[in-house]
Protein backbone atom coordinates (compact mmCIF):
# COMPACT_ATOMS: atom_id res chain seq x y z
CA UNK A 1 0.00 0.00 0.00
CA UNK A 2 1.67 3.55 -1.13
CA UNK A 3 1.87 5.99 2.03
CA UNK A 4 -0.81 9.31 0.69
CA UNK A 5 1.78 11.69 0.03
CA UNK A 6 3.20 9.61 -2.29
CA UNK A 7 0.30 9.69 -4.89
CA UNK A 8 0.14 12.97 -6.47
CA UNK A 9 4.22 12.52 -7.41
CA UNK A 10 2.97 9.23 -8.41
CA UNK A 11 0.14 10.59 -10.96
CA UNK A 12 2.58 13.42 -12.20
CA UNK A 13 5.07 10.85 -12.99
CA UNK A 14 2.59 8.58 -14.54
CA UNK A 15 0.83 12.18 -16.54
CA UNK A 16 4.99 13.01 -17.82
CA UNK A 17 5.33 9.15 -19.26
CA UNK A 18 1.87 9.56 -20.89
CA UNK A 19 3.41 11.60 -23.71
CA UNK A 20 6.18 9.15 -24.72
CA UNK A 21 3.17 6.36 -23.76
CA UNK A 22 2.74 3.04 -23.60
CA UNK A 23 5.68 2.41 -21.25
CA UNK A 24 4.96 -0.19 -18.62
CA UNK A 25 4.63 1.13 -15.44
CA UNK A 26 4.11 0.46 -12.04
CA UNK A 27 0.70 -0.82 -11.17
CA UNK A 28 -1.13 0.21 -7.44
CA UNK A 29 -4.46 0.22 -6.51
CA UNK A 30 -4.55 3.95 -6.04
CA UNK A 31 -3.73 4.84 -9.41
CA UNK A 32 -5.41 1.81 -11.46
CA UNK A 33 -7.96 4.77 -12.82
CA UNK A 34 -5.09 6.79 -14.17
CA UNK A 35 -3.54 3.96 -15.82
CA UNK A 36 -6.33 2.76 -17.21
CA UNK A 37 -6.67 6.61 -18.70
CA UNK A 38 -3.10 6.41 -20.25
CA UNK A 39 -3.86 3.15 -21.54
CA UNK A 40 -6.71 4.13 -23.39
CA UNK A 41 -4.68 7.08 -24.93
CA UNK A 42 -5.92 9.99 -22.82
CA UNK A 43 -2.97 13.14 -22.11
CA UNK A 44 -3.40 13.06 -18.16
CA UNK A 45 -1.24 16.54 -18.23
CA UNK A 46 -4.45 17.86 -19.81
CA UNK A 47 -6.53 16.04 -16.99
CA UNK A 48 -4.11 17.47 -14.26
CA UNK A 49 -4.39 21.24 -15.43
CA UNK A 50 -7.48 20.89 -15.78
CA UNK A 51 -8.49 20.09 -12.46
CA UNK A 52 -6.28 22.97 -10.78
CA UNK A 53 -9.01 25.38 -12.90
CA UNK A 54 -12.08 26.65 -11.28
CA UNK A 55 -15.54 25.97 -13.32
CA UNK A 56 -15.65 28.99 -14.73
CA UNK A 57 -12.40 28.58 -16.16
CA UNK A 58 -12.85 25.26 -17.41
CA UNK A 59 -15.94 26.17 -19.51
CA UNK A 60 -14.39 29.69 -20.99
CA UNK A 61 -11.94 26.74 -22.28
CA UNK A 62 -14.15 24.66 -23.52
CA UNK A 63 -16.00 27.91 -25.51
CA UNK A 64 -12.62 28.70 -26.92
CA UNK A 65 -12.44 25.17 -28.05
CA UNK A 66 -15.56 25.43 -29.44
CA UNK A 67 -15.78 28.41 -31.13
CA UNK A 68 -12.81 27.23 -32.88
CA UNK A 69 -13.79 23.80 -33.81
CA UNK A 70 -17.61 25.75 -35.08
CA UNK A 71 -14.55 28.08 -37.54
CA UNK A 72 -12.98 25.29 -38.83
CA UNK A 73 -16.38 23.40 -39.62
CA UNK A 74 -17.72 26.46 -41.54
CA UNK A 75 -14.21 27.22 -43.38
CA UNK A 76 -13.95 26.42 -46.97
CA UNK A 77 -11.31 24.86 -48.88
CA UNK A 78 -8.88 26.73 -50.81
CA UNK B 1 -24.64 32.47 -34.87
CA UNK B 2 -21.98 31.11 -32.75
CA UNK B 3 -22.71 28.58 -29.72
CA UNK B 4 -23.04 30.52 -26.65
CA UNK B 5 -23.43 28.00 -23.63
CA UNK B 6 -22.55 30.79 -20.77
CA UNK B 7 -25.79 32.54 -22.40
CA UNK B 8 -27.74 29.85 -23.04
CA UNK B 9 -27.30 29.06 -18.99
CA UNK B 10 -27.70 32.68 -17.64
CA UNK B 11 -30.97 32.57 -19.29
CA UNK B 12 -32.29 29.72 -18.06
CA UNK B 13 -30.91 30.59 -14.30
CA UNK B 14 -32.91 34.28 -14.92
CA UNK B 15 -35.63 32.67 -15.89
CA UNK B 16 -35.99 30.40 -12.78
CA UNK B 17 -36.00 27.20 -14.75
CA UNK B 18 -35.03 24.15 -11.91
CA UNK B 19 -32.53 22.63 -13.57
CA UNK B 20 -29.28 20.42 -13.54
CA UNK B 21 -26.94 20.09 -16.25
CA UNK B 22 -26.32 16.91 -17.34
CA UNK B 23 -24.35 14.81 -19.73
CA UNK B 24 -20.79 16.17 -21.80
CA UNK B 25 -21.03 19.72 -20.62
CA UNK B 26 -21.63 18.39 -16.79
CA UNK B 27 -18.10 16.46 -17.78
CA UNK B 28 -16.50 19.50 -19.09
CA UNK B 29 -17.22 21.14 -15.61
CA UNK B 30 -16.08 19.10 -13.71
CA UNK B 31 -12.49 18.63 -16.20
CA UNK B 32 -12.91 16.69 -18.92
CA UNK B 33 -10.64 17.60 -22.25
CA UNK B 34 -13.12 17.12 -24.94
CA UNK B 35 -15.40 19.52 -27.05
CA UNK B 36 -18.99 19.05 -26.75
CA UNK B 37 -21.79 20.54 -29.04
CA UNK B 38 -24.82 20.81 -26.99
CA UNK B 39 -26.01 21.47 -23.23
CA UNK B 40 -28.22 18.69 -21.97
CA UNK B 41 -30.15 19.78 -18.98
CA UNK B 42 -32.48 17.57 -16.63
CA UNK B 43 -35.61 19.63 -15.34
CA UNK B 44 -38.82 19.11 -13.92
CA UNK B 45 -41.73 18.37 -16.94
CA UNK B 46 -44.54 20.61 -15.10
CA UNK B 47 -45.84 23.04 -18.01
CA UNK B 48 -45.02 26.21 -15.30
CA UNK B 49 -41.05 25.09 -16.03
CA UNK B 50 -41.14 24.14 -19.73
CA UNK B 51 -43.19 27.09 -20.43
CA UNK B 52 -40.31 29.35 -18.28
CA UNK B 53 -37.65 27.63 -20.72
CA UNK B 54 -39.49 28.50 -23.77
CA UNK B 55 -39.80 31.73 -22.18
CA UNK B 56 -36.26 32.48 -21.58
CA UNK B 57 -35.02 30.93 -25.02
CA UNK B 58 -37.83 32.15 -27.13
CA UNK B 59 -35.57 35.14 -28.96
CA UNK B 60 -33.55 32.55 -29.90
CA UNK B 61 -35.36 30.65 -32.75
CA UNK B 62 -35.54 27.76 -30.63
CA UNK B 63 -36.92 24.46 -32.77
CA UNK B 64 -36.81 20.78 -32.49
CA UNK B 65 -34.04 19.31 -33.74
CA UNK B 66 -35.28 15.85 -34.15
CA UNK B 67 -37.94 16.46 -35.81
CA UNK B 68 -38.15 16.09 -39.97
CA UNK B 69 -38.81 20.48 -40.41
CA UNK B 70 -37.84 21.50 -37.85
CA UNK B 71 -40.76 22.32 -35.90
CA UNK B 72 -40.51 25.47 -34.46
CA UNK B 73 -40.76 24.95 -30.26
CA UNK B 74 -44.32 26.30 -29.51
CA UNK B 75 -45.52 24.76 -26.31
CA UNK B 76 -48.74 25.91 -24.85
CA UNK B 77 -50.22 24.71 -21.11
CA UNK B 78 -51.98 21.80 -22.99
CA UNK B 79 -48.99 20.47 -25.13
CA UNK B 80 -46.44 20.38 -22.25
CA UNK B 81 -48.10 17.21 -21.09
CA UNK B 82 -46.98 15.48 -24.29
CA UNK B 83 -42.96 15.59 -24.29
CA UNK B 84 -40.82 13.58 -21.62
CA UNK B 85 -37.58 15.15 -23.32
CA UNK B 86 -36.80 18.08 -25.72
CA UNK B 87 -34.17 17.92 -28.31
CA UNK B 88 -34.08 21.64 -28.99
CA UNK B 89 -31.72 23.35 -31.15
CA UNK B 90 -31.28 27.97 -30.68
CA UNK B 91 -29.56 30.51 -32.75
CA UNK B 92 -26.89 29.92 -29.65
CA UNK B 93 -26.49 26.41 -29.85
CA UNK B 94 -28.38 23.03 -28.89
CA UNK B 95 -30.32 22.65 -25.81
CA UNK B 96 -31.32 19.13 -24.77
CA UNK B 97 -33.78 19.11 -21.80
CA UNK B 98 -34.46 15.56 -20.31
CA UNK B 99 -37.08 14.12 -17.63
CA UNK B 100 -35.57 11.19 -16.46
CA UNK B 101 -31.62 9.85 -16.54
CA UNK B 102 -31.07 5.81 -16.87
CA UNK B 103 -29.28 5.18 -13.79
CA UNK B 104 -30.30 7.82 -11.60
CA UNK B 105 -33.97 8.30 -12.06
CA UNK B 106 -36.28 10.92 -12.48
CA UNK B 107 -35.69 15.02 -11.77
CA UNK B 108 -36.01 14.88 -8.45
CA UNK B 109 -33.84 12.11 -7.87
CA UNK B 110 -31.39 13.83 -10.36
CA UNK B 111 -31.17 17.29 -8.66
CA UNK B 112 -30.90 14.94 -5.54
CA UNK B 113 -27.49 13.82 -6.97
CA UNK B 114 -26.21 17.24 -8.21
CA UNK B 115 -23.79 19.91 -6.71
CA UNK B 116 -24.76 23.80 -6.63
CA UNK B 117 -21.58 25.40 -8.71
CA UNK B 118 -20.97 29.48 -9.28
CA UNK B 119 -20.09 30.60 -12.94
CA UNK B 120 -19.71 34.15 -13.51
CA UNK B 121 -21.71 35.08 -10.19
CA UNK B 122 -24.75 32.42 -11.27
CA UNK B 123 -25.17 29.30 -8.85
CA UNK B 124 -26.12 26.22 -11.16
CA UNK B 125 -26.71 22.93 -10.68
CA UNK B 126 -24.30 20.40 -11.98
CA UNK B 127 -24.59 16.26 -12.08
CA UNK B 128 -22.02 15.94 -9.38
CA UNK B 129 -18.74 13.47 -10.63
CA UNK B 130 -19.97 10.04 -8.80
CA UNK B 131 -23.27 10.30 -10.13
CA UNK B 132 -22.12 11.42 -13.66
CA UNK B 133 -19.83 8.21 -13.50
CA UNK B 134 -22.72 6.07 -12.85
CA UNK B 135 -24.88 7.86 -15.94
CA UNK B 136 -22.20 7.58 -18.33
CA UNK B 137 -21.63 3.80 -17.24
CA UNK B 138 -25.40 2.81 -17.94
CA UNK B 139 -25.72 4.17 -21.40
CA UNK B 140 -22.78 2.15 -22.07
CA UNK B 141 -22.31 3.75 -25.25
CA UNK B 142 -18.87 3.38 -27.71
CA UNK B 143 -18.16 7.40 -27.09
CA UNK B 144 -19.32 7.19 -23.49
CA UNK B 145 -15.78 5.02 -22.33
CA UNK B 146 -14.26 7.91 -22.82
CA UNK B 147 -15.91 9.96 -20.80
CA UNK B 148 -15.82 7.58 -18.17
CA UNK B 149 -12.18 6.93 -18.15
CA UNK B 150 -11.55 10.58 -17.88
CA UNK B 151 -14.28 11.45 -15.32
CA UNK B 152 -12.62 8.26 -12.92
CA UNK B 153 -9.04 9.52 -13.91
CA UNK B 154 -10.58 13.21 -12.43
CA UNK B 155 -11.89 11.47 -9.49
CA UNK B 156 -8.59 10.33 -8.88
CA UNK B 157 -6.86 13.43 -9.23
CA UNK B 158 -9.04 15.23 -6.87
CA UNK B 159 -8.63 12.94 -4.25
CA UNK B 160 -5.14 13.59 -4.47
CA UNK B 161 -5.08 16.83 -5.74
CA UNK B 162 -3.78 18.66 -2.08
CA UNK B 163 -0.93 16.51 -2.65
CA UNK B 164 -0.46 17.86 -6.30
CA UNK B 165 -0.93 21.43 -5.47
Amino acid sequence: MLKPYSRGLIIENMAAKSKKNRMPMRKSLQTAEIQAAIDYGIDISMLIQNVKRSCTERIIRHQIALNTVEKLRKARRL
Amino acid sequence: MSSDFLNLLERLVNADVDFVVIGGFAGVVHGCTYVTQDIDICCDFSPATLLALQRAISDLHPVHRMTPKRKKLKLTKQTCVQFKDLYLDTDIGQLDCLSFIDGLGDYNQVKGESELIEVEEMKVRVLSLDALIKAKKSMSRPRDKEAVLQLEAIKELKNSQQDLL
